[in-house]
């Protein structure tokens, strides 16, 4: 009987594992340069597809819907993010320019939480990589640091912005703050576990029968081997570091993109929430793309 | 594993290495001899500031008031625009001037708002009679300014639900403990019902708004306030109000609140004075035939960038205290708001756990611990 059952199974599923290869092909299986080309904008084109059919639907049910908004309405978004006032007669001239690009929410928008956002970074990137390292290298910093990072790092800033409020007051050192403190935890051991895991002992006795002293180990033998490593680290905190600050200027903040997405998806002005999503999205792209060209650079043995 | 050491250790490593843990090293150890010689550099700024003080003018004193987007609050994002007070340090507003005062405006989300109250890192709040309860129990409370109570701007609105009764089969969704369930319950005792044969929601406002436009599933009543409700009247035209604030106006009272501590610090009357005075001089604006309605439209785009017709509607469902004369009727000792509304929003609060233990509240009294004194508008009013 269980018998009988498995062969039917066998033969139901076979013209389903046939379509699976069809489409999915083999494991690992080497693709061409135009099938990756045409896979990648296909997945694009299915995004856009299916989001106007989600927006057709919705209008379809309520035309006056600004939820899932449609093209023209977008076309009404982009207008309200570009600069308002009369383009500059002169271009040169540096107070009609900023005049004119400060009539912009786009740019008073990009300008002050881009600010914030690489502040906040590379302070964070430098105080993990100091403490990431030493931990790494060095058990008694080890010991002091592991137990407060690990607890740390499951703790949401946001959740405690009351702290911050009294230890960095509202203004700009507030998100610079939440920004390096958020990423801090996670990015200590990221540089932490791949200095001490990394690097094996046999390497460092090997430097130090050579002759290396104790800061010679520390930055050529350690730090180099580890460096691709904090750079995918780095690069994987970019998304974290953005939600602390998206999510510190939605509370308290009068420009950047945390407040107009909180001011616009009151009014629920989708338009231009969405239109700020895709900028975001496509500077934290273009930021990723950054980092992996540093790495491939700067350690061109590590590989892709 | 195979090391890189032997093929790697080029001389552009080196480099790169030595500049990036110098680097690394300045930035750590850095901030640590910044605090230092702040530290240090705030001992001497006190020794010489006897110097400054007698060539320089005297210090301005600062003080800060953090608001979010509400009509009647939103007036302090446009007293900055028109250069009565200047949101910045360090630059003043005539208001400002006026009072040789620094008025500081934070503007923020509603609760962070009351978290920056109450973690001391502003004087003042704009914070509404129901809401400024909790705080006060930690941070002794002074209301100096109430700005206005709504009158329709709280709304319960409804699609496909004839009456009252019919309210009793679905879910409420709105924010719990707010102003919205005071609301909504304070309309159901007006109309004889009881309120525990009702289902309320906790749900963000926003939220509520939104899925009801987009007609979803169980969204058929929602207890919201501007710009919320004017937003889903004009998205769904199947949708209704059922009651709103209309029934009880003067109850929910927006106001401008300061911290006992703050009050205790050198100038801050006149920080009072300047809030004040900022506000009258914009309701003076928004009344002025010429200039009301671009007044209106500035005001719209502070406190939601709403049109002109609808922030004709918001100020009229948002009645201000336009005056310094109402504003001291409201604040009156032995007025109704002393005797009967207060103790029934502090009676609500209670009964629905907001509040675990109760504040002392009085009016023109130093030592409750949320004190309704006219005094600081009086002393506008005289000028």
């Amino acid at each position: 009987m269980l018998e009988t059952i498995a062969a039917f199974g066998r033969i139901a599923w076979a013209p389903i594992a046939l379509l699976c290869r069809f489409l999915f092909g083999k494991v690992r299986e080497p693709i061409g340069a135009p099938a990756k080309f045409a896979l990648g904008v296909a997945s694009i084109l299915v995004l856009i597809a299916s989001y106007s059919l989600l927006s057709y639907q919705r209008h379809q049910e309520n035309p006056r819907d600004t939820t899932v908004p449609n093209a023209s309405q977008f076309v009404e978004g982009w207008q309200k993010v570009i600069p308002k006032k009369d383009s500059p007669t002169d271009w040169f001239d540096k107070q009609q320019r900023k005049k004119y690009l400060e009539s912009s929410w786009l740019y008073v928008d990009v300008i002050a939480s881009f600010t914030r956002l690489f502040a906040g970074l590379s302070i964070g990137v430098i105080i993990s990589l100091v403490v990431g390292m030493a931990m790494g290298c060095l058990p008694r910093v080890e010991a002091f640091f592991s137990p407060t990072l690990s607890f740390l790092a499951k703790i949401p800033p946001t959740a405690m912005l009351a702290v911050y409020f009294v230890l960095l007051g509202t203004d700009f050192e507030l998100f610079i703050g939440m920004i390096a403190f958020g990423i801090f935890p996670t990015l200590a051991q990221g540089i932490y576990q791949a200095a001490k895991k990394d690097v094996t002992d046999h390497a460092v006795n090997k430097s130090l029968t050579l002759g290396a002293s104790q800061m010679e180990v520390i930055w050529n033998v350690v730090f180099q081997q580890v460096l691709p490593r904090v750079i995918e680290n780095v690069r994987l905190q970019i998304g974290p570091a953005m939600v602390f600050l998206i999510a510190a200027e939605w509370l308290v903040a009068d420009e950047g993109f945390g407040y107009r997405l909180r001011m616009q998806s009151r009014l629920l002005n989708m338009n231009v929430v969405y239109i700020y999503l895709i900028i975001l999205g496509a500077i934290g792209f273009l930021m990723d793309l950054l980092l992996s060209w540093t790495r491939r650079k700067l350690s061109p043995w590590f590989g892709e | 594993m195979r090391l890189l050491t032997d093929n790697y250790n080029s001389k552009h490593g080196l480099k790169l290495v030595a500049m990036l843990s110098i680097a690394a090293f300045a930035a750590f150890t850095l901030p640590g001899c910044g605090g230092g010689t702040a530290t240090t550099g705030g001992g001497t700024t006190t020794e010489s500031g006897g110097e400054a003080d007698g060539s320089d003018s005297k210090t301005t004193p600062v003080f800060k008031l953090a608001w979010s987007e509400y009509p009647s609050w939103s007036v302090f994002g446009v007293a900055d625009e028109n250069g009565l007070l200047d949101k910045d340090e360090g630059e003043m507003g005539t208001i400002e001037k006026k009072y040789g005062v620094d008025v500081v405006l934070k503007q923020a989300e509603y609760e962070t708002t009351w978290t920056l109250y109450g973690s001391g890192a502003v004087d003042a709040v704009c914070i509404t009679n129901m809401d400024i309860l909790s705080p006060s129990d930690s941070r002794a409370s002074v209301a100096i300014l109430p700005t206005s109570t709504s009158n329709g701007a709280d709304a319960l609105i409804v699609a496909d639900v004839a009456d009252i009764d019919a309210l009793a089969d679905k879910e409420v969704r709105g924010l719990e403990a707010s102003v919205s369930e005071y609301m909504f319950e304070r309309n159901l005792e007006i109309a004889g019902k009881d309120p525990a044969n009702f289902t309320f929601k906790q749900q963000d406002p926003g939220a509520a708004a939104q899925a009801m436009s987009q007609k979803q599933d169980g969204y058929d009543a929602i207890a919201v306030w501007n710009p919320f409700v004017l937003q889903t009247l004009r998205n769904r035209e199947d949708c209704r109000v059922l009651f709103d604030s209309t029934t009880i106006p003067g109850e929910i009272v927006d106001m401008v609140v300061m911290g006992k501590d703050s009050l205790d610090k050198p100038g801050s009357a006149d920080f009072a004075a300047a809030i004040i005075e900022a506000f009258y001089e914009v309701n003076k604006l928004m009344a002025d035939p010429e200039k009301g309605d671009d007044t209106l439209v500035a005001l719209g785009a502070k406190f939601s960038n709403l049109p002109l017709d609808d922030m004709k509607i918001v100020v009229k469902q948002t009645q201000f205290y336009k005056t310094p004369d109402e504003a001291i009727a409201l604040f009156e000792k032995g007025g109704t708001f002393m005797s009967e509304i207060m103790p029934k929003v502090v009676g609500f609060c209670e009964s629905h756990g907001i509040l675990t233990k109760k504040p002392t509240v009085g009016f023109g009294d130093p030592s409750a611990q949320l004190n309704f004194d006219p005094q600081y508008i009086q002393r506008v009013k005289d000028q």
